[in-house]
């Protein structure tokens, strides 16, 4: 499609190569229009990709109201039904029309990314491009038939920090996003896309293998067994209903995350790791170095044979909560062997060593809060992060360094206090990561509870990671002119 | 309380208490709602086929609820409490689960003072710390209004001194 310099990624079985267009051949000319201030819109086809996306809500609001019966077959309602799948489509478009003459985004002379908005109610945004915290490009099924992606942008923020700009040529897609990158990064901004080098990659059949062996779902999907062979025994055919529930429940959970986390590949570029995921809907997330909040190793018992670990991490304004509330599952890799899994860790955690740290384990006294998982938890810190170990099962290893140590929280239930034992929580930004010290001995938990508070107040100073790439300069990159931007308020 | 002094919630420092209006506010709220419950009560005597035992039954337990939570109330308001150290401030409470929140000063992002209808007419005020975490609960109710402000703008500028980014 163009010189567009996409490294080829380490095969990964069947699929279509992630971050690039269904090759239907419909690819649009130009690009976003600019205009005189240098002010860019977003590809003037969107209204187009969004009427079409409207297309299967029509389809599915005819089906249902055929199946409820509401009306009956005839020249009549087949016109209106025809009407309807006119009229969905042509008002989306219409307002996705008026939504794009309104958009514009642009660099200011201050080094801010502006992007004004709104139809009726104007909204103009600004964002401080030194506290950006990843640039995602995404492509849904709509956009990729058009080779059009759509770029979110999150920065440091309690609400509404995202902005998202739809729909871009993929190609453009991608030069924002390097832009972004290397003005957030403090470097020039004609760096160009920076190069990438493959790391790892996950095989659709390890991922779907992976999946049906975690904890839960493998208990359910055995428990589901069980009642169909007791029902069956039995006759007693309401036991079927049931499995319906803890089946469905466990295939729709390994279906829906073997689409979102198909052809799951990680590589570094300067950038800072690139991730690739996705079957219908495509999404390339870069995670700058520094920008990672917390990590979680998540081994579940059936992954221990082939030595398997997932990553799981909580990133500034990517995930977090759902619309649902539901906590978004962001990972560094769904699936890896436990080598490989310490080597992606390695480049966004640098010198981190589990082995050779000094882990203080739970009391014995607290087998009777926890009978089955109190031989691992344990709590280990060193001069950059703290970490907690839990789960027999399922075992956990949570990190979070110092510096992202947002506060500390000492807790004691019912159970935890007859035997003077205590929690110890480290709040970190919203994500699947949870850090938490179980069942220590009180008084230990409250001297490592103080102690980290104060190790995050201390690690505050000696955190380099805002302007990152400006620190370890490149070679041939220049560097802008601190003051541009604003250090972090 | 014995313990106070002694256990791993509250050792060694100087813990602030938080004003006993609280209690009243908090029981006029209990108040307010026990209404309700007065009015459900009294429907169910007045409804033809409903057993009488049913209606004492339920005036029995909305009862002892109210007992309960009045008394808890004043348990639970006197379990708040907070202190200003050097580098972070601490916020405990809880009975049967304890909690004690350490927000470094540096980690701050925002204070919130609020303050609803009824706690405004008894001079009682909430603030709220924040940070970038949303687990972070940092919450000290039931403070004087003059206190909660003097507080927010202490905690505001050490805040500012310390921030950085996230």
């Amino acid at each position: 499609m163009d010189p567009e310099t996409t490294p080829p990624l380490p095969p990964t079985g069947s699929g279509s190569v992630v971050g690039d267009d269904l090759g239907l051949g419909l690819q649009l000319p130009g690009d976003g229009t600019v205009d005189a201030a240098g002010r860019r819109r977003v590809h003037p086809i969107t209204p187009l990709v969004h009427a079409v996306s409207a297309l299967p809500i029509a389809l599915i609001v005819l089906f249902s109201l055929s199946i409820g019966g509401a009306f009956a077959i005839g020249a009549r309602t087949v016109f209106l039904a025809l009407a309807l799948l006119v009229i969905l489509p042509l008002v989306v478009g219409g307002i996705s029309y008026l939504a794009w003459r309104n958009l514009w985004f642009w660099f200011d002379d201050d080094g801010d990314f502006r992007v004004d908005s709104g139809i009726l109610t104007k909204k103009q945004r600004r964002l401080q491009l030194s506290r950006l915290q990843s640039v995602d490009v995404t492509q849904p099924l709509a956009a990729r038939v058009f080779s059009l992606a759509e770029v979110t942008v999150e920065v440091a923020g309690s609400h509404d920090s995202r902005v998202r700009l739809r729909f871009l040529p993929l190609a453009a897609a991608r030069d924002l996003r390097s832009e972004l990158l290397a003005r957030a990064a403090g470097l020039r901004h004609d760096v160009g896309e920076a190069p990438e080098a493959p790391i790892a990659s996950v095989a659709p059949r390890d991922l779907a293998v992976s999946l049906v062996l975690r904890t839960v779902t493998a208990g359910l999907l055995l428990l589901t067994g069980l009642i169909i062979v007791f029902t069956v025994l039995t006759s007693g055919w309401g036991g079927l209903v049931l499995a319906l529930f803890t089946g469905g429940l466990p295939i729709l959970i390994v279906v829906g995350e073997f689409m979102k986390f198909f052809n799951f590949t990680v590589s570094q570029s300067p950038d800072g790791l690139r991730l690739r995921f996705g079957l219908a809907k495509t999404e390339t997330r870069t995670v700058p170095p520094g920008r990672v909040q917390a990590i979680e190793f998540v081994e579940p018992l059936l992954w221990r044979r082939w030595n398997w670990v997932r990553l799981r991490v909580n990133i500034a304004g990517v995930g977090g909560t759902d619309s649902n509330g539901n906590t978004e599952e962001t990972l560094l890799i769904p699936v890896a062997t436990r080598d490989i899994a310490d080597d992606i860790v390695a480049r966004v955690l640098p010198g981190l060593d589990l082995a050779g740290m000094d882990w203080q384990a739970a009391p014995d006294r607290s087998r009777r809060r926890s009978p089955i998982q109190w031989s691992r938890l344990a709590v280990a810190w060193d001069d950059h992060v703290f970490v907690a170990r839990r789960g027999r099962l399922t075992r956990r290893i949570m990190v979070i360094p110092h510096v992202r140590t947002q506060s500390v929280r000492l807790t004691q239930g019912p159970w935890e206090r007859p035997l003077d034992l205590a929690s110890v929580h480290v709040d970190s930004t919203p994500g699947p990561v949870k850090v938490m010290a179980l069942h220590l001995d009180a008084g230990a938990a409250r001297a490592i509870a103080d102690a980290q508070a104060l190790r995050a107040e201390r690690g505050r100073a000696q955190d380099r990671t805002t302007r990152w790439a400006a620190e370890q300069l490149r070679d041939g990159a220049s560097v802008e002119e601190p003051g541009a931007g604003q250090p972090d308020a | 309380m014995a313990d106070r002094t002694t256990d791993a919630f509250t050792s060694d420092d100087v813990w602030t208490p938080v004003s006993p209006r609280l209690i009243t506010a908090r029981r006029i709220t209990l108040a307010l709602v026990m209404l309700l419950a007065v009015a459900g009560v009294v429907a169910l005597f007045l409804i033809p086929g409903v057993p009488r035992a049913w209606a004492l039954a339920a005036a029995g337990v909305a009862l002892v609820v109210f007992v309960w939570l009045w008394w808890l109330i004043g348990r639970r308001v006197r379990s708040f409490g907070y202190s200003e150290r050097g580098d972070d401030l601490l916020v405990t409470s809880g009975i049967m689960f304890r909690r004690l929140v350490i927000v470094p000063y540096g980690r701050m992002q925002l204070v919130d003072v609020k303050a609803g209808p009824i706690d405004r007419w008894l001079g009682v005020t909430t603030v709220q710390l924040h940070t970038a975490a949303a687990t972070t609960d940092a919450k000290i109710p039931g403070l004087v209004p003059d206190v909660a402000a003097a507080l927010r703008d202490r905690l505001a500028q050490r805040g500012e001194q310390r921030s950085t980014g996230l």
